[in-house]
């Protein structure tokens, strides 16, 4: 009995660990992304920020996002945005250069601010219903569950997404054809 | 549920989410603003996951997976606006591009 | 299938007809979109003699429906259905209605051949049958305002159909206002009867008629009376009429001869229950209906326009349906209204065939010896004269002279008046009718007629004289339907719905008709006199008739110069200094207001980005100090 107590406890002390060290590296990167004046190691801070977060979903039990993250997020997404970058050549951006100014004031304000009114909602809230959370069965978050659910419940949204797609998919051909034609224009005037 | 409660997820998420508006509101990288803006994404999509584990329904996450889409979607026109600017020979500073104006 | 299913199909098949065309666009070639049209009002005249052939098998106490789709309309207390009313009367005017429109539309297709617009025309054409049908099939009389007002608006479109020309706007705009002006009383009597009766229902509404004053009764009967006369062209809302030829032949011939201005003697028909209570508006319709035939006989001795003659006639004819119904001889006034679908149907489209062939030409000054070279258009012409005129055995004679025989039962000072205005109305109709037969067809050729009538073109397609054709069989024998002394077709089938007040005798008949024929053809024998032995080339010039009584510089007078000197002078005092100058005022403040507000917008994506973050901050301050 004891030695099942001790079992879920030090399986509960594990999960914290666990648990902090995702948090640690997700706040870490987040900072990370914002502050590296290289937007290249800004994307590469953005990619371990998204691992960490799928570290976070697995506590969660949402198998299912947590895969979906690092395959279509930290995989393509972030692979596109380094093409990109790549692409574009190394542009430093200094976060703070030009010294401090009233936009810049108004800016942290607006985040801290922002920042400080969640974080008392929560401590005004927390240990009363967000501390109690609801029972789930084993195939909570499994990719058959999230299936289940697209195509019954939420048959809609998930139409609606891939039209979504469809668009940016659209949009980004015209985007690169238009910017090609204009090349073509220039170096035919020249 | 072992480990921490669902309000420290909520407390990283709110951390991420500011921390992406700072980034939005701080750096005149184009670039950089559309990575801020994949953090705040990112920030609320913890916050789902962490209700939908709350609540025990899989409602949040689909909603995630949705938000993750439409993420994809707004990196490919934005790296595509970003991309067709600097054809153009355009300054990537979001502070030039000001032909909006009143 | 009952009767009541085949009148919705003859009600909505028009409307139908009219989206299909009004959607198919381009998609139609021109013929198609005339073939739609004809089919769609085909289809109408076939359910409607369905109708009428399953009403003949029931008995005549049982010929009456109404069939309510669902509640169209709700205020308060008031409901009114979308319900057709399937009686004698109704079939009645459904076979009236969709027969002679199909033939019309028929001949369309020939007349407007090459016409840019014709689909657009084509679409009008079924949307006045549709609104036709729903006046006379409505089953209360909101239905029948709806219609009444729908078939204003087609006429106004069909008579403005030309809009390239200044005249037909003008007289379509004409036409508008003198029967907004009718329908204006109609739906002040509707409103009157509403908080009197509380019902717009036919029965209801006549049933609980009875319990009126006779102020009110009267004032109902006036409003009512108000819209007929607007709708029928008669005195004092006449004028319209002979502007409105200004549209193509064929609309003349459908809605200004034989449906639409006959509404006004349906209208009095369906509501002889009301009328008959108010007994001096009932008169007043009579002899309205008689000045008017008396006075429309003499402005067409002078007109020169053969439409215009012909328009004319349509008023005077009208004058007679008016004098009776408003004598109570209701069956007499609707038979007559039946033969005048026929014949002036048939004198319109024959003239349409005239001016089709003379390239336009409307003036008979121009004409003259035509006999020769329309034979075919010359004996329909004829027939719709003799029959117009009256003339055994031809409709009008069948249908003219139990109106005559009314006057006389009627009796007294009033119905002897009436007796005297009414054949000299047939003595007018035979002198203006055969001097429009001898001045086109007869005397000697214009040397206008010689240069255009064109001799590969002769009298026509077969699509235009073929509905010519069936009209005239039909003016021929359309007054066999009811004989004095013989059988009385059309007076037992309108009985269960328009009982007559009053019964002829047969002496009466007889008289009425011996008289009416010999003045008729008194009046055809001097126009032969004037114009074939004399060979006068127009009768002497009577400035009254000529100006149709001054009726048009009247209303120039009384209406029309009053406003516009109203309207200047509330322009200049009170809309330029008042209305414009607030109006500037506004226009003013709103460009300050952009010119302010613009330069907020600085162009700056992130200040953009930090008013939404700092929103964002101050809501959620809003909304947790709000909980």
């Amino acid at each position: 009995m004891s030695s099942l107590v001790l079992a879920a406890s030090a399986g509960n002390v594990l999960t914290w660990v666990v648990w902090f060290g995702a948090a640690l590296a997700c706040v870490a990167s987040g900072i990370a992304v914002v502050s590296f004046s290289n937007p290249f190691y800004s994307a590469l801070a953005l990619i371990g920020n998204l691992a960490s977060l799928a570290v976070l979903y697995l506590l969660l039990s949402a198998e299912f996002v947590a895969a979906a993250q690092v395959l279509v997020y930290a995989g393509a997404v972030m692979v596109m945005f380094l093409f990109v970058i790549a692409y574009l050549g190394g542009r430093a951006d200094a976060p703070w250069a030009g010294g401090p100014s009233l936009h810049r004031f108004a800016a942290v304000g607006a985040a801290v601010a922002i920042l400080v009114e969640v974080l008392v909602v929560l401590g005004l809230k927390a240990g009363g219903e967000l501390s109690h959370p609801a029972r789930i069965s084993g195939d909570f978050g499994s990719p058959a569950e999230i299936g289940r659910l697209f195509l019954t419940d939420h048959l809609l949204a998930f139409e609606i997404t891939s039209v979504v797609l469809l668009i940016a998919a659209v949009g980004g051909v015209v985007l690169g054809s238009h910017a090609r034609r204009l090349q073509a224009e220039e170096a035919g005037l020249e | 549920m072992k480990g921490p409660d669902v309000t420290w997820y909520l407390g990283v998420a709110a951390f991420m989410f500011a921390t992406g508006a700072l980034g939005v509101l701080l750096r005149r990288s184009p670039l950089i603003v559309l990575l801020s803006l994949e953090l705040m994404l990112n920030g609320a999509n913890l916050a789902l996951i962490a209700f939908s584990r709350l609540h025990g329904g899989g409602a949040g996450q689909i909603f995630a997976l949705s938000v993750m889409a439409v993420a994809a979607s707004e990196v490919v026109v934005g790296l595509g606006l970003i991309v067709a600017m600097a054809r153009r020979n355009l300054t990537l500073d979001v502070d030039k591009l000001t032909w909006l104006r009143g | 299938m009952t009767e009541i299913t085949t009148s919705w199909i003859c009600l909505f098949s028009p409307l139908v007809a009219v989206i299909v065309i009004a959607l198919g666009g381009n998609r139609f070639s021109r013929r198609a979109a005339g073939v739609i049209a004809t089919g769609s009002v085909a289809l109408s005249f076939a359910a409607a003699v369905v109708a009428f052939a399953t009403m003949l098998t029931r008995a005549p106490g049982n010929r009456s429906h109404l069939s309510t789709a669902w509640t169209w309309l709700s205020a308060g207390n008031l409901h009114f259905g979308l319900s057709v009313l399937v009686d004698p009367l109704s079939v009645f005017m459904m076979l009236v209605v969709s027969g002679v429109g199909g033939l019309i539309v028929l001949y369309s297709i020939g007349y407007m051949h090459g016409d840019d617009e014709e689909r657009r025309y084509f679409a009008y054409m079924a949307m006045f049958v549709f609104s036709m049908l729903l006046l006379v099939q409505g089953g209360n009389l909101i239905l029948l305002l709806s219609g009444w007002g729908l078939v204003g608006l087609s006429s106004y479109l069909l008579i403005g159909f030309w809009h390239e020309r200044p005249a037909a706007i003008a007289a379509a705009k004409k036409a508008f206002v003198m029967n907004a002006i009718g329908d204006a009383t109609f739906a002040l009597a509707l409103f009157l009867l509403i908080a009197k009766t509380g019902t717009l229902d036919y029965g209801l509404a006549f049933s609980k008629a009875h319990g009126l004053s006779q102020t009110v009764l009267i004032l109902i009967a006036l409003g009512l009376l108000g819209g007929a006369v607007a709708k029928s062209a008669q005195l004092p809302l006449h004028t319209w009429l002979p502007d409105a030829m200004e549209g193509p032949t064929p609309v003349s011939a459908l809605i200004h001869a034989a449906t639409m201005v006959t509404a006004g003697v349906y209208l009095i028909a369906r509501t002889a229950p009301i009328f008959q209570l108010a007994s001096v508006v009932q008169d007043t319709a009579a002899a309205l209906g008689a000045v008017t035939l008396v006075m429309a006989g003499l402005i067409a001795l002078v007109q020169t326009d053969i439409k215009r003659v012909i328009a004319y006639s349509t008023m005077s004819q009208i004058g007679y349906m008016f004098l009776g119904v408003g004598l109570g001889a209701y069956a007499s006034g609707m038979f007559h209204l039946l033969t005048h679908a026929f014949f002036k149907a048939l004198l319109f489209l024959a003239a349409g065939v005239v001016i089709h062939a003379l390239a336009g030409e409307q003036d008979i000054r121009k004409m003259g010896g035509l006999r020769g070279l329309m034979p075919k258009t010359y004996a329909v012409f004829l027939v719709g004269a003799l029959s117009l005129a009256g003339i055994p055995p031809f409709s009008g004679f069948f249908s003219k002279d139990p109106i005559i025989a009314a006057t006389l039962e009627r009796g007294g000072a009033f119905g002897y008046v009436m007796f005297v205005l009414a054949i000299g109305g047939t003595f007018l109709t035979g002198l203006y009718t055969f001097r429009l037969v001898f001045r086109v067809f007869h005397g000697d050729r214009d040397r206008f007629v010689d240069e255009t009538f064109d001799t590969h073109h002769g009298e026509g397609p077969l699509v235009m004289l073929l509905p010519v054709g069936v009209l005239a069989i039909g003016a021929t024998l359309a007054g066999w339907l009811q004989v004095p002394g013989g059988w009385h077709g059309v007076s037992s089938w309108l009985q269960p719905v328009a009982a007559p007040i009053l019964e002829t005798t047969n002496t009466q008949e007889a008289i009425a008709s011996i008289v009416s024929v010999v003045l008729g053809l008194a009046g055809a024998g001097i126009a032969w006199w004037i114009y074939i032995a004399r060979r006068r080339p127009a009768p002497a010039a009577v400035p009254a008739f000529e100006r149709k009584f001054w009726f048009d510089e009247l209303y120039d007078a009384l209406f029309h110069r009053p406003a516009v000197t109203t309207a200047k002078v509330l322009y200049a005092l009170v809309e330029g200094p008042l209305v414009g100058g607030s109006m500037a005022g506004i226009a003013e403040a709103v460009r300050g207001l952009g010119t302010g507000t613009g330069r907020l917008q600085t162009g700056l994506v992130r200040t953009y980005a930090l008013a939404l973050a700092a929103s964002l901050a101050v809501l959620a301050v809003v909304f947790l100090a709000v909980r």
